[in-house]
């Protein structure tokens, strides 16, 4: 068979592979110079190595929180809507497999349609009512609408995970005397620890980089995530300030997360994605 | 009584649907509702009939986001796809290296987009900016350019932004279906004696196509929602260049208290991409999600 050359295929894939990394190397490379370094010789390996951009914001300078703020809030609040999607989710699409009661396939249509509704068309509203419950500039008010945004897809992986989940497994547990929720919760729960694993695996990243909810319901400094800090570093000018460094260092430490979490779970997050891309 | 056997399974299902009714159902309907009144968050809201609508349909701007999301959703779709159907043809060769590629072509799609836009705007700044320092350091400086500085190129740039983040997605379920391609048939081909490129275009595209269209709309609908690059690279800026339905829905909403006005662009938002979803739905019958 004629086959396209294969060196070319390899100067393909590696001028791509250097199109994807080098702006991100250039990002780490960058947080770890000074300011002059940055302008003078913006190619040049860091020379000598700073780790001064990371001592000041991560104890706050210019930025009017210190960056430990920001990151602590990120943590929480991802750490928390996931906790809360996994357990309403889990029980709803337990319900769903399991259950014969009748609005149950309505239910099922319902969860579906709401996955097509653009999450920008419930801003305005969310703005208001969530000042109306106290909820705006708080944790739980974001824990809740991020949970909430994550129900309709991770629902119906779940409820596709517990069609195939045993049945004689709670039913013994029932029989010791467990009540369903018991048996959910002692028995099924446990069990299902991957599947629930990779739900969680899904959902983490959308949650840890979401701006625009943030943006419009966390007006308060001292609540602020990291995608907002990363958008408030916005100047025009590199020449004017002092504070690309410092800049990098936010962004790196913003990203750094998610890229140690890809590399460690990189096999269950591409599977993942393909199993949610139906979000 | 059937019902008190079944109660169990409504309780379990009471938290999402009580989240969902309140966090997705209300805002929904409150949204749809605010569209037929003049409202600034302050005064008590007036109502006004179908008149945000009509200032909608005269509003340039309203039409410029609109144009720019159509024109981002399209470009930022063909880009993601037709580079993710390369990639995935060329590991797909088993070359050497397949996971270290794999690896390499989805990291950036786990970047936050805020940190993806705020790197780009410092690789597109005009002096400094890696992207000119480099043009000129090979001797391309006419080829330098003011990049998402300028009405010319902001929205192309901003396209290019999303492209590099995101052709990892694509070629990432692009490659599982080729894959998935039964090796029997792929030797029959070859025993034909056919070229390389015969085959792709007359065995593997064929057999992938449904996977194709379907990543395409999807990565066409996520397109639509385009915000956060936007919003970070350039603010729907230089002089409303790069100005799309989520950026203009914003700033009507909050910057300049237009509440029942960006209302109406929430609804025509909603509407189209409901449209579409909904269209994809049917379609593909995801109801059969296989995990």
């Amino acid at each position: 068979m004629k086959r396209i050359p294969g060196a070319l295929v390899t100067v393909l894939l590696v001028a791509w592979a250097i199109v994807q990394v080098y702006p991100i190397l250039f990002m780490f490379i960058t947080s770890v110079k000074s300011d002059k370094q940055i302008l003078n010789a913006p190619f040049a390996l860091p020379d000598p190595l700073l780790l001064d951009n990371y001592a000041i914001v991560w104890a706050g300078d210019r930025v009017a929180q210190p960056f430990s703020t920001f990151f602590i809030n990120s943590f929480m609040i991802t750490l928390g809507s996931l906790a809360i999607l996994l357990f309403v989710a889990g029980l709803a699409g337990y319900s769903l497999a399991r259950g014969r009661f009748p609005g149950n396939a309505a239910t099922q249509q319902g969860f579906l349609l709401t996955l097509a509704v653009p999450v920008h068309v419930l801003i305005i509203p969310m703005y208001f009512f969530m000042g109306d419950l106290g909820l705006r500039n708080s944790h739980i008010g974001m824990m809740l609408v991020y949970a909430t945004l994550g129900l309709p897809f991770t629902i119906i992986l779940m409820r596709a995970y517990f069609l195939s989940f045993p049945h004689e497994l709670e039913e013994s547990a029932m029989l010791d005397g467990c009540s369903r929720f018991g048996a959910f919760i002692r028995v099924v729960v446990p069990v299902s620890r991957g599947a629930i694993a990779s739900m969680a695996i899904i959902n983490i990243s959308w949650i840890w980089s979401e701006l625009l909810f943030a943006l419009v319901l966390l007006d308060q400094p001292q609540v602020r995530t990291l995608p907002l800090a990363v958008a408030g570093y916005r100047p025009v000018s590199m020449a004017a300030e002092s504070v690309v460094g410092q800049q990098f260092a936010i962004m790196t430490l913003t990203a750094l997360p998610l890229f140690v979490f890809y590399f460690f779970f990189q096999q269950q997050i591409r599977k993942g994605m393909t199993a949610g891309a139906l979000r | 009584m059937n019902f008190r056997r079944n109660l169990i399974w409504y309780i379990f299902l009471a938290p999402a649907v009580i989240m969902l009714l309140m966090f997705m159902a209300l805002p929904l309907i409150q949204s749809l509702e605010l569209a037929f009144f003049e409202w600034n968050g302050l005064r008590p809201r007036e109502y006004v009939a179908l008149e945000n609508f009509e200032d909608l349909f005269d509003d340039r701007f309203f039409w410029g986001a609109l144009r720019h999301t159509l024109i981002f959703a399209v470009f930022s779709t063909i880009g993601t796809v037709g580079i993710g159907l390369l990639l995935a043809m060329a590991i797909s060769r088993r070359v050497r290296g397949a996971a270290l590629y794999r690896f390499v072509f989805y990291l950036p799609v786990m970047l936050p987009m805020a940190v993806t836009a705020a790197l780009w705007v410092r690789m597109y700044e005009q002096n400094f900016g890696m992207l000119n320092v480099m043009l000129r350091s090979i001797g391309l400086a006419h080829l330098e350019g003011a990049w998402i500085a300028s009405r010319e190129t902001a929205l192309g740039s901003v396209i290019a932004v999303a492209v590099w983040q995101f052709s990892g997605f694509p070629m990432i379920i692009l490659l599982a279906a080729i894959e998935n391609i039964p090796q029997d048939l792929h030797e029959a081909a070859s025993l034909d004696g056919i070229s390389e490129l015969q085959r792709s275009r007359y065995l593997t595209l064929p057999l992938i196509r449904p996977v194709l269209i379907s990543i395409s709309v999807l990565q066409f609908i996520f397109s639509l929602k385009v915000f956060d690059l936007v919003w970070v690279m350039t603010l729907g800026g230089p002089a409303e260049s790069t100005s799309v339905l989520g950026t203009f829905l914003y700033k009507e909403a909050f910057r300049k208290q237009e509440y029942g006005y960006a209302s109406a662009v929430a609804v025509v938002m909603f509407a189209v991409i409901f449209a579409v979803t909904y269209a994809y739905q049917r379609l593909m019958r995801v109801e059969a999600v296989e995990f």
